[in-house]
């Protein structure tokens, strides 16, 4: 263990107890009981501080002590929440970001907290915090030292033998890190054993003992199954951030599954039991290390393809079953390393509701904003490229989508907006969905706009979904970005583009007056897709699978022109038609014998034209940047199993 | 190198259980005792890392045994061995300076948690 892990621990933690802050801050409104927010605002400060202490970062631990005694004084009831006291906390809880973030560049101290620190003080004194300081005198905020004792409560392994004398050596344990103020029940009823394997100990800690230390002193005595470890008025309870348990095994992560398996229990205090955390223990690995196991599978899957091609047909029966068993490790290898780099949104969903409570104040709005399937997981270099998007949306819905409570009410809905974030696990695709119940696309100012460039005639009335593909439609939004104007789809144009480099697509649908969902389809992972293997002249293209509808003998009966535009024929349907010939600039074919796939992104389709298809593979995908001149309609490269390079197909640009 | 080990029981029967569970797990035995008065005498001359002391033995108990070996060294690493019923003795013989207890019978993994334990 050197400092920068623990510093990277130290980030990491920081980032999920100001995240956890920021989600107790919205509960927190005046009027509302305090009680859980407080509480959870208290825990997730007063982990900070004490992480922020032994990384002495001073600065931070300054400030989230400020904070603290704010907290303390609302949770003892010594101080109540006004008018102003969130937005002071949401200032400080920003403040304490920033800081975080300069003690993580070395320049703890840089960030100029002390203004915040100014009006947390005269909030903890009792005045109302006008924005400076209006010394009004009030009741003051008392932190009163003695209760600075921890309270510790034990529980023992069943069937711990001689559990009255080894709950006395928990205490002694306890005493050799703090002075014990009680024990209860009396350690001459503990050693009779009259008391059912729990027992509390009330502990004044000796400096620089946190909650973790406790909790590990208590612990090595033996026979422990579960140790909690609080201050007063701060019971942990399992559904809100992280405890101290969670403090102990730093490298502890508890799934949702056994989170609310213990939280089944009734009202029985939260147990910690050795099975649950053998089943969910977790270890934090830096993600370069995940990238650069993924990077050797990748090059691992390409082997194998170097080895299956080589070898050929003539194999013995041995070899053939030993190069399969091979396949099958390298694919169970695939699945677990992806799988270890997937990360619940919740990690990046988690900072909306406080963006959206801002955006619609800001705007006099009034929103109720719910967020569904936190729990769905994303390939972590994902996860970081989506928030933007999302962010985009939300904003678009806030900002333009939901109408002021006064608009609602005039045309009959209710007066509170709802907007909805969700994500949806959908095959080998995770969804993303914004939806709102606003006053959906600004139809006159499309048409109009639509008009203007002669993309629909005076007297056509489109549909809503017309509407859409108007406003997507290459050109439309960027010839004049009519959207910035009504605001409606500002830069969905820019969404889109994101959402194609990511290998995804997006699908808008409105209602007038109803409202609009916007969803993003996402791949599981970037970096391995099953491509199908297109040759065109001695050329070889990889088309995603997971764009792949169907595919065709080409003939020329399917081949039609169509106002000048080339199309195919399958079935009932009609498709635009593009030969991948044309498309990377080679000469027309001899026409015989060509073979057609059909594409889909989002809610359109392609037929293409290519001379063979050459089946399906796992595609290692090296994504690159277009170099300027370069054929846009490709998103990376990658390496056959025949060692050939291929380019892949960017099919959400194709059908744009 | 191997963690040296004293093992203090009137029985040959429990110290021979105990030595082949602690030997099976890396320690050296380097001395027996069947009596306090010998614990004592040998904890002096052979300073092992670890004790392991019965609390009933002819000839001074365990418990005095142990208040002998602390106050002679405070870091002894004494754990106990008991018999179930006997906490009151226990107790007392962690307040005589034991580390930690096992009660009989024993388990060889409890044996060598307790003996973790104690060596932490």
């Amino acid at each position: 263990m050197n400092s920068a892990r623990y510093a990277e621990l130290f980030l990491s933690e920081s980032r999920e107890h100001l995240s956890a802050v920021n989600d107790a801050l919205l509960e927190l409104e005046p009027g509302r009981p305090p009680d859980d927010a407080v509480r959870s605002l208290f825990r997730a400060v007063h982990s900070m501080k004490g992480m922020a202490g032994a990384m002495g970062y001073s600065a931070v631990t300054e400030l989230a002590h400020e904070m603290e005694s704010l907290l303390d004084g609302l949770r003892s009831g010594d101080c109540v929440v006004v008018d102003g006291t969130t937005e002071v906390l949401f200032a400080a809880a920003d403040c304490l970001e920033d800081a975080v973030a300069a003690a993580m560049e070395g320049a703890d101290g840089s960030v100029d907290c002390s203004a915040v620190i100014g009006r947390l003080r005269s909030l903890s004194m009792g005045s109302v915090p006008d924005s400076d300081q209006s010394a009004e005198p009030g009741v003051p905020c008392t932190n009163q030292g003695a209760d600075d004792a921890w309270f510790v409560e034990v529980a023992q392994a069943p069937d711990t033998p001689l559990r009255g004398v080894r709950a006395m050596l928990v205490v002694r344990k306890l005493e050799s890190i703090g002075d014990v103020l009680e024990v209860s029940p009396t350690l001459a009823e503990l050693q009779a054993e009259r008391y059912d394997d729990r027992f509390a100990v009330r502990l004044l800690a000796r400096p620089h003992v946190d909650a973790a230390a406790i909790a590990q002193a208590a612990r090595s005595a033996g026979d422990v199954a579960s140790v909690e470890v609080w201050m007063p008025g701060e019971r942990p309870e399992r559904a809100a951030g992280p405890s101290p348990q969670e403090d102990v095994l730093v490298l502890s992560s508890m799934s949702a599954a056994t989170a609310s398996e213990e939280s089944g229990e009734g009202g029985q205090p939260v147990e910690f039991r050795p099975q649950a955390n053998r089943a969910t223990r977790s270890v934090r690995v830096d993600v370069r290390h995940l990238d650069s196991l993924l990077d050797v599978v990748g090059e691992l899957i390409l082997a194998r393809g170097r080895l299956r091609e080589s070898l050929g047909t003539a194999l013995t029966h041995d070899a053939r079953s030993a190069l399969d068993h091979l396949s099958r490790l390298v694919g169970d290898l695939q699945t677990e390393v992806l799988s270890a780099r997937l990360v619940p949104v919740w990690q990046v969903f988690d900072r909306f509701p406080r963006l959206v409570r801002d955006s619609a104040r800001s705007l006099g709005k009034e929103i109720d904003f719910a967020v569904e399937g936190k729990e769905i997981e994303l390939d972590r270099s994902l996860l970081d490229e989506i928030g933007d998007p999302v962010v985009h949306l939300l904003r678009n819905a806030i900002d333009h989508g939901i109408e002021t409570a006064a608009e609602r009410l005039a045309v009959g809905k209710p007066r509170r907006g709802r907007l909805t974030l969700s994500a949806i696990r959908d095959r080998d695709a995770v969804l993303l969905r914004v939806a709102d119940d606003g006053r959906g696309l600004d139809r006159p100012r499309v048409v109009r706009r639509a008009r203007e460039l002669g993309l629909l005639d005076e007297h056509s009335q489109p549909d809503d979904e017309d509407l859409v593909k108007l406003v997507t439609r290459a050109g439309f939004s960027t010839a004049e970005r009519v959207t910035d104007m009504s605001g409606r789809g500002v830069g969905v144009d820019a969404v889109e583009e994101r959402l194609r480099k990511l290998g995804g697509s997006v699908e808008m649908r409105t209602s007038a007056g109803k409202g609009m969902t916007v969803t993003l389809r996402l791949p599981l992972t970037l970096a391995i897709v099953r491509a199908l293997i297109a040759r065109v002249g001695d050329e070889v293209y990889a088309l995603p699978a997971s764009h792949v509808v169907a595919t065709a003998e080409f003939t020329a009966a399917r081949s039609r022109t169509l106002r000048g535009e080339a199309v195919l024929l399958l079935g009932q349907d009609v498709l635009p038609a593009l030969d991948l010939r044309t498309l990377v600039g080679m000469p027309a074919g001899d026409g015989a014998e060509r073979e057609l796939v059909v594409l889909e992104a989002g809610d359109r389709r392609l037929g293409l034209v290519v001379d063979e298809l050459l089946g399906e593979q796992e595609a290692v995908v090296k994504r690159f940047d277009l170099v300027r001149g370069a054929l846009p309609c490709f998103s990376g490269a990658t390496v056959l199993g025949n060692g050939m390079p291929a380019l892949i197909v960017d099919v959400g640009r194709l059908l744009t | 190198m191997s963690r040296t080990v004293l093992i203090c029981d009137d029985a040959i029967f429990m110290r021979t259980m105990v030595g082949d569970i602690l030997q099976q797990a890396g320690f050296e035995i380097v001395g027996e005792a069947e009596t306090g008065v010998e614990a004592v005498q040998q904890y002096k001359l052979l300073r092992p890392d670890l004790v392991t002391m019965d609390i009933v033995m002819p000839d001074m108990g365990g418990i005095d045994a142990v208040r002998e070996i602390s106050s002679f060294d405070p870091e002894a690493k004494v754990l106990m061995c008991s018999a179930m019923g006997q906490q009151a003795l226990v107790v007392e013989a962690i307040q005589a300076g034991a580390k930690d207890f096992v009660v009989k019978p024993f388990q060889p993994s409890r044996v060598l948690e307790a003996v973790q334990r104690v060596l932490a």
